[in-house]
């Protein structure tokens, strides 16, 4: 039935927000994640990514979570020089995570898991109307 | 007249099929609403006939061989300029969520209206037959 396969659909949407909440929260919570010693790098930010491909079984363009990749970006600094990471200078190095941005991740993750939810409540509602032909 | 001949019970049930179709293809786009490069569809709307037939059915050429060129579209009944391109992202992603509810409640409560008329025509039926329907 199309219907059961809509739901599949949006689950897949389900499914691919709710992992790249799961990485937005891992940035988040190492926002502070520094080294312990000299020289070694703190928390590199995460990226997480959407893949889509064609479902044969569903005919339909579902979507994945892809590959997690690392932000490149430079890290951010602050001077303190009794860190345990700090170096000779007296700079530590930070996770290169910007919670303003994390955060406007998270929201877009939130409202399109929601629509997802509209849609399967949508389709169940359809799918109820077709049950009550029968009565 | 046969049951599955009455041309209002064959529109009305080519009606509900479209709009399962219509469902299946917004969840598509729903849940590629992130996707970078995922262009949004949407279905032809189908004209009847008065005998009940479909107007303007579309035929699809099968690929038979790899190297063959691609249509536009790969599926039966896909319109890409029915969806429109409200903002595009710039990842190329050209989703509107707002549009997509628009046209799930739109589709929910027209599916309805097709199951309604769908149930009157059948007691209809009911009761020419001497049921009480």
């Amino acid at each position: 039935m199309d219907f059961l396969k809509t739901i599949s659909v949006a689950a897949s949407g389900l499914k691919a927000q709710s992992g790249r909440m799961r990485v937005i929260a891992e940035n988040i919570a190492n926002a502070d994640s520094t080294a312990d010693k000299p020289g070694v790098d703190p928390y590199r930010r995460k990226v997480p990514s959407f893949d889509r491909h064609f479902d044969r079984d569903l005919e339909a363009n579902v979507v994945a979570m892809g590959r997690v990749a690392l932000d490149r970006s430079a890290f951010r600094t602050r001077f303190e020089p009794g860190h345990p990471a700090a170096d000779a200078k007296g700079e530590v190095k930070l996770p290169n995570v910007n919670s303003l941005v994390e955060t406007m991740d998270m929201r877009e993750a939130q409202r399109s898991y929601e629509a997802n939810l509209n849609l399967i409540s949508a389709t169940r509602r359809m799918i109820s109307r077709t049950l009550e032909i029968l009565r | 007249m046969s049951l599955t001949g009455s041309p209002l019970i064959s529109m009305l049930k080519t009606r509900m099929h479209w709009h399962q179709t219509r469902q299946k293809l917004l969840a598509e786009n729903v849940s590629n609403a992130d996707t970078p490069g995922f262009q949004p569809k949407d279905l032809k709307v189908p004209t009847f006939a008065p005998s009940g037939a479909v107007t303007n059915a579309s035929l699809v050429a099968l690929r038979t061989d790899p190297s063959h060129l691609a249509g536009a579209s790969d599926r039966a009944g896909e319109d890409p300029r029915n969806a429109r391109r409200f903002e595009i992202t710039p990842s190329g992603n050209a989703v509107s969520l707002e549009d997509e509810m628009l046209k799930v409640a739109q589709n929910q409560s027209d599916y309805q209206l097709a199951a309604s008329l769908y149930q009157k025509s059948l007691s209809m039926l009911r009761t020419a037959v001497g049921r009480r329907g």
